[in-house]
């Protein structure tokens, strides 16, 4: 949590060298070091016993994260709730399967398009959504992707409720070295490593000044503009940033299954990455990923033995959000915090 | 001359009149919907299953030998136990909380989640159609018109109409109205605040499960049914302005004209992007909607 990241630094700022460096890491980021090398494990696992299924599922869970993260920046640290999150993550899927299909089977090409369409719409999408507040934020970006999702539904140029198929697998080169989207393993690792990068990333923006304005927006926005800042400008901001999270994390979609469908814009897919972020924990960057891969476990556990799997993730979800506010990596984290604050007492 | 008379006849008015009778049907649950955020501030995203549990109960009630008039009244009476616990169980949990919009939502959001699977494991998937209980149909100027669509319109402006009285025109009405205005100053009055919110809520539900019992006969049943027509319940009740009665009903009839006569000029798929477009609209250039808010009404 940014808050306790920046007690810690402020509370002892003089102490320098490697050992306090590594102290300084709040508990939050241990938490994401020990979830990269459970990730890392469960590759290997996976790997050495071939199960390729199982991988693409990991997969699957981390992509998704990529639209919880971003559903995130503006529900945990802007106290934004976005109800239409998916319209950037269907767009990213869509402009990368269309750069995939019928311009260049370059990777790098169809992530920059992503982004670049990202940035684009969740500019447009901002300057009309931030003009509102509360529940109506929450109903205009509904309104907003309902209206894209059912644009591209009845488009037949993007395949109508068909979707897009046939993307093709590709090779994603860096400099001499390749990897094959085909192979589960480094289509994992590949996620894996973005996942990672985005983490940091956003966790680092998160901490800057940057980030503590959108806390002191979340706080209290009307008294913002007293401390000099623009918060209009602020809440823009971090929407075309969370646009742009969706949109990459969506590029990735149709690199791993081959196909798009307009279900990757409709509210089904943002109301799961709201569930997704709730269970996980709200706030911090690493609770939508723990959340995306628990939720999709459950899923993939309770869709085995009965169809009827949304009733599970139902009461999972409204318990969260009545007993678990902070979710489950929040409820960790304070356990975490109580037995340091106990075992410093004792020192 | 007899052209323009004949397509007016044959064409427009038979296409606004279908319009009309889903309008009708739309501004009923809208006005549960609207009536509920007016008085409690909740947007209640499971209203749409509500109405889907009204329309299965209507199901089995009729199997089991209930008439249609019947219907009308054993619904919305067992609708409302139902909405008086989700209210007292849930959305009371954490009604004082400081981000109460965003947790009730969420709240309804996960209850619709799961009453829609559990209509899914009691009826299952399959869709299923009731008897029309008014056959027959009736001819207005040229144009036959089918009876139960006539007596859906009839009935629903008279519901609407009496909605309407209760809220303005009686004491429990001020009792409601004055519980939202000022909650402590209404409590020291001694109106019994927490029993009128969830009597509220549980009166919002109820008239979700009465619009499903009068629409399940044309409109098929399914446990899904709950989803497209509550979008349109959504925008109905932000382009009428959230908490609104009148603009509930003002744009609920709006908009599904729009819809209507789209899908006959443009192309019926094109009909949702349309209404969905208007309501973004209308947002932009008036965030609160046409109308004020029930609470300052």
């Amino acid at each position: 949590m940014p808050e306790a990241t920046s007690l810690r630094t402020l509370s002892d700022p003089g102490r320098a060298g490697p050992v306090s460096r590594l102290s300084r890491l709040a508990p939050v980021h241990w938490l994401a070091l020990a979830f990269l090398a459970a990730a890392l494990g469960f590759a290997a696992v996976a790997w050495a016993t071939g199960n390729g299924f199982y991988l693409r599922l990991a997969t699957e869970a981390l992509i998704f994260a990529g639209l919880a993260m971003s559903v995130d920046l503006l529900l945990g640290y802007t106290g934004l709730l976005s109800l239409g999150q998916a319209l950037y993550f269907g767009l990213g899927a869509y402009v990368s399967a269309l750069v995939l299909r019928d311009v260049a089977a370059s990777f790098w090409l169809a992530m920059a398009a992503a982004l670049l369409a990202g940035a684009l719409a969740g500019l447009i999408g901002g300057v009309i959504a931030n003009r509102v507040k509360g529940v109506y934020f929450a109903l205009i970006t509904f309104g907003l992707a309902q209206v894209a999702a059912k644009t591209v539904y009845n488009t037949r140029a993007l395949g109508a409720s068909d979707g897009l198929i046939g993307i093709p697998q590709i090779r994603v080169g860096f400099g001499p070295l390749s990897l094959d989207t085909a192979d589960p393993l480094s289509f994992f690792l590949l996620v894996l490593a973005l996942t990672v990068a985005a983490y940091a990333g956003l966790a680092y923006l998160m901490d800057a000044p940057f980030g503590r304005t959108l806390a002191a927006i979340r706080a209290n926005e009307k008294r913002v503009p007293f401390l000099g800042f623009d918060a209009w400008r602020y809440k823009l901001a971090v929407y075309v940033l969370a646009a742009c999270v969706a949109a990459t994390a969506g590029a990735l979609y149709p690199m791993l299954r081959g196909f798009v469908s307009p279900e990757l814009m409709f509210f089904e897919t943002s109301g799961n990455a709201v569930i997704t972020v709730i269970v996980g924990g709200v706030g911090t960057l690493i609770g939508p990923v723990v959340g995306s891969l628990l939720l999709t476990a459950l899923r993939s556990v309770v869709g085995s033995w009965t169809e009827h799997h949304l009733i599970v993730v139902g009461v999972i979800f409204m318990l969260s959000v009545i007993f678990l506010r902070k979710g489950l990596v929040g409820a960790l984290l304070a356990r975490l915090g109580r037995r340091g604050d106990q075992g410093r007492a004792a020192r | 001359m007899a052209d323009l008379i004949d397509y007016l006849q044959f064409v427009l008015a038979p296409q606004a009149l279908n319009g009309l009778s889903l309008g009708v049907a739309v501004v009923l649950m809208a006005l549960g919907l609207t009536i509920i955020f007016g008085l409690l501030d909740v947007i209640n995203m499971a209203h749409g299953e509500f109405y889907a549990m009204g329309a299965f109960l209507a199901l089995t009630l009729a199997g089991l030998g209930v008439g249609f008039w019947a219907l009308l009244v054993l619904v919305p009476l067992l609708m409302l136990p139902i909405g008086w616990l989700a209210e007292r169980w849930l959305i009371a949990r954490v009604f004082h909380s400081r981000d109460r919009h965003i947790l009730t939502l969420l709240l309804t959001f996960g209850l619709g989640m799961i009453l829609e699977d559990l209509l899914k494991l009691v009826y299952g998937p399959n869709t299923l159609r009731p008897e029309n209980p008014i056959e027959g149909g009736t001819e207005i100027l040229g144009m036959f018109l089918p009876n139960y669509r006539l007596f859906l319109i009839g009935f629903g402006l008279a519901l609407i109409a009496a909605v309407w009285l209760v809220v303005f025109r009686t004491g429990l009405g001020a009792m409601v109205r004055a519980a939202a205005f000022d909650k402590d100053m209404a409590s020291s009055l001694g109106v019994p605040v927490r029993r009128v919110y969830a009597g509220t809520f549980a009166f919002g539900v109820a008239l979700a499960g009465l619009s499903g019992v009068l629409l399940a006969p044309i409109y098929s049943v399914f446990p899904t049914m709950g989803r497209d027509f509550i979008l349109m319940a959504f925008t109905v009740v932000i382009v009428g302005g959230m908490g609104s009665i009148q603009g509930a009903v003002v744009a609920g009839l709006l908009l599904t004209q729009v819809q209507a006569l789209s899908s006959l000029y443009i192309s019926p798929v094109w009909s949702d992007p349309l209404v969905f477009g208007i309501m973004v609209l209308v947002l932009m250039v008036r965030p609160q909607g046409l109308f004020g808010r029930l609470g300052h009404a």
